[in-house]
């Protein structure tokens, strides 16, 4: 007891000589001592510990962003870095007045180079569009007609009674009983 | 370089840089900016373009405008020739649109000349306020009111109660 006393003491005592050691700073000394400045008195509310926080989960919604980047920029950079190096290497074609005696291909009439590679290698000439349409016209309308015609034909034979539609066969004549007495009026 | 548009429907206004007279000597800010301006953004921007032009101008090629051939309108078909009335809608509607693109443009024109003149359009672009009439009127009288689903019988018929309209009032 009493060399706690003692030691007590003489801690205070080198509290005091030294006040700003950090090891001779002790709670319940009841010593002056002085608090270092850069120890500001900061509250965590985990007290300085390094904590789990609780939150409701964004794993899926993070994986959806990871995949949904993932799968837009799998096709989207190549996509990108081909349009920009045929934007910066081709070119857009320039206009032009047409050249004598010069007919222009089909693909000729269009300004970018990516739609005109379309126009030549993936969709059908404009012309060739335009004769098959026409052809699909002429077929419904050669249709049309013959319909027409059918029954125009239809209502003849029906009305005369003896077109090869609405023939009614004859019955053979030597089935007919022409004896006498067959019939009443005989 | 983009085309260059047509001079004469465009005419540029006299242009107007006033004499540098520096009566001070304190700098003049606008010179300051617009030298920024040159700096940082005309600059760079022009030599990125003069560099691509000069891999541009190892292969240039050319697009042409369309000419079309006249076909037989739909007044000149015969009855029941639906091909000649494919022929005949199919020309019509190229006709619609380069109408429309004509009035478009003749309005382009009413509108850069109000933009010029300024506060007195109404005196100095009379002429192309009239053709902007003319040509909005034209478009309403032929195209007016037919609906998105015009088609060159509707138009026809537009027109044939325009000549009945205009026969009774005579």
């Amino acid at each position: 007891m009493v060399a706690m006393s003692a030691l007590r003491a003489a801690a205070a005592f080198t509290a005091r000589l030294n006040p700003l050691n950090r090891a001779n700073q002790a709670a319940h000394l009841l010593s002056r001592a002085v608090v270092r400045s850069e120890q500001v008195a900061v509250r965590y509310g985990s007290h300085g510990k390094r904590m789990f926080i609780i939150k409701p989960t964004d794993f899926y919604d993070r994986r959806f962003l990871h995949l949904l980047k993932y799968y837009v920029l799998l096709t989207g950079i190549p996509v990108a870095a081909l349009v920009t190096f045929v934007n910066v290497f081709i070119g857009e074609a320039e206009l032009a007045e047409v050249p004598e005696g010069y007919e222009p291909e089909y693909w000729e009439y269009y300004k970018h180079p990516i739609t005109r590679w379309i126009a030549r290698n993936i969709y059908d000439s404009p012309v060739k569009d335009y004769e098959k349409m026409m052809a699909l016209v002429q077929i419904e309308a050669e249709k049309s007609q013959m319909r027409q015609k059918q029954l125009e034909v239809r209502k003849h034979m029906r009305e005369k009674g003896d077109g090869p539609w609405f023939h009614v066969e004859t019955l053979d004549k030597s089935l007919i009983d022409q004896g006498h007495k067959a019939t009443p009026d005989d | 370089m983009p085309q260059d548009y047509d001079k004469d429907a465009y005419p540029e206004p006299p242009r107007q840089t006033p004499v540098v007279d520096k009566q001070t000597v304190l700098p003049n800010p606008a010179l300051i900016l617009s030298n920024l301006f040159y700096y940082s953004v005309d600059l760079p921007v022009t030599t990125f373009r003069n560099a691509i032009d000069s891999i541009r101008s190892k292969n240039k090629y050319y697009y042409y405008h369309q000419q079309f051939r006249r076909v037989p309108e739909l007044i000149d078909c015969q009855e029941g020739d639906y091909v000649c009335y494919y022929e005949a809608e199919m020309q019509w509607r190229r006709d619609h649109k380069v109408d429309q693109e004509i009035v478009k443009i003749v309005q382009e024109r009413a509108r850069a000349c109000q933009q010029r003149e300024g506060p007195s359009y109404k005196q100095n672009c009379a002429k192309e306020f009239q053709q902007f009439k003319e040509a909005s009127r034209a478009y309403q009288l032929r195209y007016g009111d037919l609906g998105a689903y015009a088609s060159a019988r509707k138009c026809l018929m537009k027109q044939k109660e325009r000549m009945m309209a205009q026969a009774q009032n005579a």
